[in-house]
Formats: C-alpha cells, structure tokens, sequence
C-alpha cells in the first residue's frame, strides 16, 4: 500500500504559497480592504501596497514600475501582449513570429489572430529542443511586427536564445523597421534564473505569480516604456488604462512579496533544486533503462527533467506514482483530453512512443533529498509494473532474447 | 471526473497479466485513433473461460479495462463472456469517464476477436447479434 509521505514534484504546474507571502497578504482581505482606486484612507492604504509590490515586481526583473501591469496571470499577459500589440501596429504589419513550443496560451493568441488574417511563422527547434537564431533572421518580413519567444519551456526547461533575438530585434529596429516588437513568456524561468529585461531587450515579459511561491489567480506583463498595447480589458482606468477593473490587492500584495524573497533567495533556491535534479537525473540513470532525456541538458532551467519512458504511457505512470504519494505531470495525450501527445516532444523529434511516455518532474525550494530517495525507490518499481503488462515492452524483450530481469538493472 | 480508487487500483496492480502456458486463444485489437493495444490470452474448454491473461500499451482506461475484463471473463460460459457490454466493464473499474469508454469498446472487441476467430460458429453467432441490433 502506498505509504504516507507525499512528495510533489510538479512546482512547474504550480508552486505552494510561502507561508511568509500568505502572512503578508492577509490583513489586506478584511482589515485593509479598501478599493486602491478609491481616495479616502482606505483607498490609499490599498494604493500605497499596490505601488511598493509594483517597485518589488519591477525591482525582480530590472524594470520601471511603471513599467508592470498587474492583471490576473500567464495566460492574460500572453493574451495582453500579443493581440495588444497585433492590434496596435494592424496598420504597419500582420505578420507575427513564434516557436513551436510555446506555452498553450500563446499558441491559442496566435491561432486566433491567424485566424482573423494575421501571418503566423512557427519557428522549428531541433533535438535539443532550441530555437535558432539564424531562423529568427531569415523568418523577419518588413510587415513583421512581433516576435514572441519563450524565455525558458515549460515542459522541458529549455533556455531561449531570447537575449541574442532582443539584440537582433534592436539591430532591426535601428536599420529602420521601428514597429518591430519582442515579447517573452518568462513565466516558466521567473525565480528560477535570473531575469533582467534590459539584458533581455525585450519589450514586453509575461509573469505568473503562482510559479513563484504566490497564490493563484495575479500576474503581471512587463510593457516597457513607449510601447503601446491596445487594452483588452476595457471600462476602467487602473493601471495606466492598461487593464481595466478594480486591482486585486491582496494577490498583488503577495506577488510583491514573493517577488522580494525570489530576488533575494534566487541564488540559494536555484542551487539547491538543481542539486536535486541532478541527483534525481543520476538516480533514474542508474536505476532505469531504455530512457530518454529531453531537452537541451545544459542551457535548461535548473528545477526541471523530462524523461521518457520507452514501452508505456505517461499517464499510467503518473497515476502508478500518485498512489506512491509522488506527484508530476506527462506529456501524454490521455492527461491532456487530446488525441495527440505533447508538442513540444514532438517538436523535438521523438516519436510518439517516446512522447507518450514523457514526464516532467519539476522541483522547488521545499523539496528535500529524501524527497529524491523516496521517488529513486518507488519510480523504477512504477515503471516495472507497466512495462510488466507492455507489449511493446515483451515484443523489445524477445527481439533482444534477454529476460525482463535483465533489461531491469537492479537498484 | 477524476478516476475512481477501483480504476487507479487496477492500473497500480493490474490482475491477471500476461500469456500463460496451455493459453489456447489469442486477440489482440488497436485502437487507430490512439494506437492504444491489448492482447489477450484464454483458455477454453468446454464452452468456458478457465483463464484470462491480458498485455496493454496506452493510456489507463485501456489497461484498467483490459484488466477487468479478465475479472468478468474467467470461469464463465463463452455465451456470457459474449454478453459482457461497455456497462459492464465501466462498472468493473468504478466508472469511466466518457471520453474513455473507447477502451471499455477495445476490451470487449479484443475478447470478441480471441473468442471469435478460431471458432467459426462463434463468429456467426457474434455477427448475428450484431445484425440484430
């Protein structure tokens, strides 16, 4: 029977609110409840929190403050970004660059805008799961006015080239095509790498609160001075007519905190999750066979493997280490509602025998060693189980005519 | 509908996996929208199921599936074993949810195909019951 101890390995689905965020955040639900945009003391108690969480926000990836538009997270600073930049420069261009791993979010802006009659190039990456810059080049038409690139995948953890495209993008610009945006979805390597949007040369970065220890439902896009997006949410004036509706003070006071202890703790926390890591990799190394890792091993975020399992299905897995009390996530398509697999695992070349059987384990900050010793134990004996009952695991074991305690290395 | 203890159970400890030695009919099935497959294993004498052995690559529902119908198969009468429906096997497991009642489908085409295809009267009898409704 599984035993009790659970051990959560999916921090790049969503992260724990850190109990110093959560304290920070609760006198401002019933004590200081005020509207921030109201001017009586209640209203300016809650606008004086909303500015110092701006100044913390801005402080975390090298921004002006008023540079950060909070609104509710990833999927709405995509959305914000994309078509509020494809709408705003209709009249110089429609034509719009990505990658084809892009976080759902930005795929679903792209379609749609593709769909009303904007261009869309999807740019390749190869195995290692990395966009080319020389594609981002020869991809740039004089009506193109986006180019939006993630700043680090989200199931595979790979780093884009986006501070080689931000100096492209100026180089473009200054040779004369002025209307030329740059947006990267950050959310993924917010906390976890450093992040600074001058280096970056970015124009617009999406973030997600909940990948950074906050809780769920407040983000923020990075829009950097005079660059313009037209709003899609409209009939207020907050944030600078940038995002209609009544700011959602307590989130954004916690966003604010855990932007604060991000910044400070980035070093501490990026060390000791990618120890994790790299013990787990070496782990499953030793103690699995017929894997396949994904994903480019250096330039990936440190908190992140995704592995592929040859013979079974990732869903099958994920449940076999749920009931072990281990939790990730797969690029499998039964998980997704979908009849075809990740993507992004796709796109990297796998077949997809290798695409079904992904999974991503992510680590955080809380996660521990005998977190990794208690998931080395029960995920070969997970794999076993259905490899045990695979017939493309039985038919692979009578073409090499080796017995399954062979194939098996014992741990 | 998040699955229920009964189907993660029989995708943690699957029954009855696997060939066996007197195994005397064999089915095996795609599903060509998925490529999920199962195989199953029998053996019959007599007009009954004595023993039921199943493989299965591809997502939970078919392996929960593919181990439930060897539960409802064995130790009965090939008529009834022909008789076992979609219900059946999503009750075995503790509910599909809909979009997977494909692999309840799979099962019971597997077992048709093991039952049916050395069995020329079998087959028959299987096609006219599928005619009648």
């Amino acid at each position: 029977m599984a035993g009790s101890r659970r051990v959560y390995l999916d921090h790049s689905a969503t992260t724990p609110a850190d109990p110093r965020v959560v304290e920070a955040m609760i006198p401002f639900f019933s004590e200081k409840f005020g509207n921030a945009s109201s001017v009586h003391f209640f209203g300016q108690e809650a606008r004086s929190v909303v500015e110092k969480a701006r100044r913390e926000v801005a402080s975390l990836i090298g921004a002006r403050p008023n540079e950060v538009v909070f609104l509710s997270g990833g999927t709405e600073a995509n959305n914000l970004a994309i078509r509020g930049v494809a709408e705003d420069l209709q009249t110089h261009g429609r034509h719009i660059i990505t990658s084809q791993i892009e976080h759902s979010s930005v795929r679903g802006v792209c379609d749609q805008l593709e769909a009303r009659g904007w261009q869309i190039t999807r740019l390749p990456v190869y195995e290692n799961g990395i966009v080319r810059l020389e594609d981002v080049r020869s991809a740039l038409r004089p009506d193109t006015v986006l180019i939006t690139v993630m700043l680090a995948n989200n199931e595979i953890g790979t780093i884009q080239p986006v501070r080689e495209i931000g100096e492209l993008v100026r180089e473009i610009r200054s040779a004369g095509q002025r209307h030329l945006r740059f947006h990267t979805d950050a959310v993924q390597a917010i906390g976890r790498i450093g992040v600074d949007v001058e280096t970056l040369g970015c124009d617009l970065l999406s973030i997600s609160a909940h990948k950074l220890y906050a809780p769920k439902g407040i983000g923020a896009l990075f829009v950097r001075r005079g660059v313009r997006v037209t709003p899609q949410n409209v009939g207020g004036h907050q944030e600078r007519e940038r995002r209609a509706g009544t700011e959602a003070v307590p989130g954004i006071v916690a966003f604010g905190e855990a932007a604060r202890l991000a910044r400070l703790e980035l070093d501490e926390r990026s060390a000791h999750v990618s120890k994790l890591r790299d013990e787990f990799e070496a782990g499953v190394r030793s103690r699995v066979n017929d894997i396949v890792f994904n994903g480019d091993m250096s330039k990936r975020l440190p908190h992140l493997s995704n592995i592929s399992f040859r013979f079974i299905e990732g869903e099958g897995l994920l449940i076999n280490l749920d009931m072990q009390g281990v939790a990730v996530s797969t690029g499998s398509a039964c998980s997704s509602g979908s009849l075809e697999p990740s993507p992004v695992i796709r796109a990297i070349g796998r077949n997809d025998e290798l695409a079904r059987g992904s999974i991503r384990f992510s680590f955080g900050k809380d996660n521990s060693a005998e977190d990794v010793a208690h998931v080395l134990e029960v995920l070969p004996r997970a794999v076993e189980n259905l490899r045990r009952l695979s017939p493309l695991f039985q038919q692979s074991v009578s073409d090499r005519a080796k017995s399954p305690e062979e194939i098996f290395v014992a741990s | 509908m998040p699955y229920s203890e009964e189907f993660k159970d029989h995708v943690a400890n699957p029954r009855n996996v696997g060939n066996f030695d007197d195994a005397n009919r064999f089915g095996e099935e795609t599903n060509p929208a998925c490529g999920d497959t199962l195989k199953l294993f029998l053996k019959v004498s007599e007009g009954m199921i004595n023993r039921a052995g199943f493989l299965a690559y591809g997502c939970p529902a078919t392996i929960a599936c593919g181990s439930a119908i060897t539960e409802l198969i064995t130790n009965q009468t090939i008529e009834d074993a022909l008789a076992i429906d979609r219900q059946m096997i999503s009750a075995k497991v503790g509910g599909l949810p809909s979009r997977k009642n494909h692999a309840a489908a799979l099962a019971i085409e597997t077992l048709h195909h093991a039952l049916t295809r050395a069995d020329l009267s079998i087959r028959l009898a299987v096609e006219a019951k599928q005619l009648s409704r």
